[in-house]
């Protein structure tokens, strides 16, 4: 009837450098400001006045630099705008990347959880460890599964 | 997905200016210019990032000042393809630049001599920077023919656009299927080409974000976005953008969703394969074939006229297949109008 509809971003932020899987410093507080000012200097207070009210940093994990955006779906646009436009994060540059825009936190979640997986995957790769070693990253993948999967409206 | 604007600055392989030292001495062998290790790697990692963001399709870009020297000038993108690893479903094209001015006026190379030069690149882009050479490049370089100009690049990070975008100058260049082309480099904030700045043909600065906004603006109402391309222009590995992200800054300069889905899908795809009828006679891409009408009427046979003949009629592709004075005379009404079937028939 008069459904409140949201539009659900996922987005990674690709540092400068992609070899070296460092810890980002990042979180979701920070995302949320940088955001905000760059919705203010390109959209101005008009564009930030549309969005402000629904824009929530939902999720953020420093090992994938993943993030998971709610934004109203009216002005979804503008949000996005201002992410694409986004240059660096306190200082730190990056590049964003909308990897998904989904209308429901149902294939967001399972999205997220299937790109969690790949990165992890890369990151095995690139340091060529074997099959049946558990290093840190299952636990990782455990923890941030089950963080998505608590994901609320 | 399709990225056509990937700058390689030709400082890379040491080639400047002819104000620098050079221009006395004998000009460098092509074999002796290899791209080094690191910038090889450079690039690799820039096409890895681009793969990653979804692109398929990469043309490098070469960008040349005001005209092309056929005595100096290198095509540096050919040394580097051959240095590049080649990938899976990675199409790799070249593509030249020429911005021009007051001085290009008089002509900037692009002429029938010296088509052999232009071959090597798949497309080829002009950037006008005043109003005569705009109507240069929308009238005289879009129509088909070897040397044609299929991407129209404006500079939008200028400060003031310096030439009104007339609408009978775009509606033509893109009927004759030039394509205009917007950089979302200078949106995103990041720096252009050197090459393009150096010619003040864009700018770098906070400046250059509005007017970027402001001209981008314009030239989306004057082609009503048909006709358009985007493509990233972008020097830094971290100002290029995913597609999708692209398709949506599109549609905030007011071009509606479908249309900014075919400027970043269809009308590059397009574009790429209308330039490849530069290798082509008069934008023909395809082979006629001659069919003869069956055996009925004796007379047709010797009055058809040799293939050779039928396929230059064909090759003025706009105009109809006219008859040929021969057979006019001799057939009557109906023949006439089993060959002209016939032969139309083999044309299409």
């Amino acid at each position: 009837m008069v459904r409140f509809k949201n539009r659900w971003l996922l987005v990674e932020f690709i540092p400068l450098d992609q070899s070296k899987p460092t810890q980002s410093r990042l979180d979701s507080k920070q995302i949320w400001a940088a955001l905000r000012d760059s919705i203010q200097e390109n959209f101005g207070d008009v564009g930030w006045g549309c969005v402000s009210h629904s824009l929530t940093v939902k999720y953020f994990s420093p090992t994938t630099n993943l993030c998971i955006i709610r934004v109203a779906r009216e002005h979804h646009r503008i949000a996005r705008g201002g992410l694409t436009l986004l240059k660096s994060i306190d200082g730190i540059r990056l590049l964003p990347h909308v990897i998904d825009l989904t209308g429901t936190i149902k294939h967001a979640q399972l999205t997220a959880i299937e790109h969690n997986r790949r990165v992890v995957a890369r990151f095995r790769a690139r340091a060529g460890t074997s099959v049946s070693y558990h290093d840190s990253y299952d636990q990782y993948l455990e923890t941030s599964n089950q963080e998505i999967q608590s994901l609320k409206d | 997905m399709f990225d056509l604007n990937v700058p390689i600055a030709s400082s890379f392989l040491g080639l400047n200016n002819a104000k620098k030292s050079n221009k006395g001495k004998q000009p460098v062998v092509g074999n002796a210019l290899q791209y080094t290790g690191p910038q090889i790697a450079v690039i690799e990692a820039r096409v890895d990032l681009l793969i990653h963001l979804g692109y398929t399709a990469i043309a490098f870009n070469q960008t040349v000042n005001k005209k092309v020297d056929p005595k100096t000038h290198v095509n540096i993108l050919d040394i580097l393809l051959k240095q590049l690893k080649p990938r899976k479903e990675i199409v790799y094209m070249k593509r030249l630049t020429i911005i021009l001015d007051e001085d290009s006026e008089k002509g900037f190379g692009l002429i029938n001599a010296q088509t052999s030069l232009f071959n090597s690149y798949d497309l080829i882009s002009l950037v006008p920077t005043n109003q005569a050479t705009l109507a240069l490049a929308c009238l005289t370089h879009s129509l088909p023919s070897p040397l044609t100009a299929h991407i129209i690049s404006i500079p939008l990070t200028l400060p003031r656009l310096p030439f009104n975008l007339k609408h009978t100058l775009v509606r033509t260049a893109i009927k004759n299927g030039a394509v205009f082309e917007i950089n979302y480099v200078g949106a995103v904030g990041g720096d252009n080409d050197t090459t393009m700045t150096d010619a003040n043909a864009a700018e770098n600065g906070a400046s250059a974000k509005r007017n970027w906004w402001g001209a981008a603006r314009e030239l989306t109402r004057v082609t009503k976005g048909k006709g358009l391309i985007v493509s990233s222009g972008a020097v830094a590995d971290l100002d290029f953008r995913a597609p999708d992200d692209v398709k949506n800054l599109i549609t905030l300069l007011g071009v509606s969703q479908d249309i900014s889905h075919c400027s970043v899908t269809k009308s590059p795809k397009s574009l790429v394969l209308r330039a490849q009828t530069r290798k082509t006679y008069r934008a023909v891409l395809s082979e006629p074939q001659l069919v003869v009408p069956d055996q009925q009427m004796e007379e047709a046979p010797e009055s058809i006229p040799p293939a050779p003949m039928v396929t230059e009629d064909t090759a003025n592709s706009k105009k109809r297949p006219r008859d040929e004075p021969s057979m006019a005379s001799e057939t009557d009404g109906s023949k006439r109008k089993k060959k002209k079937r016939g032969k139309e028939g083999g044309q299409r």
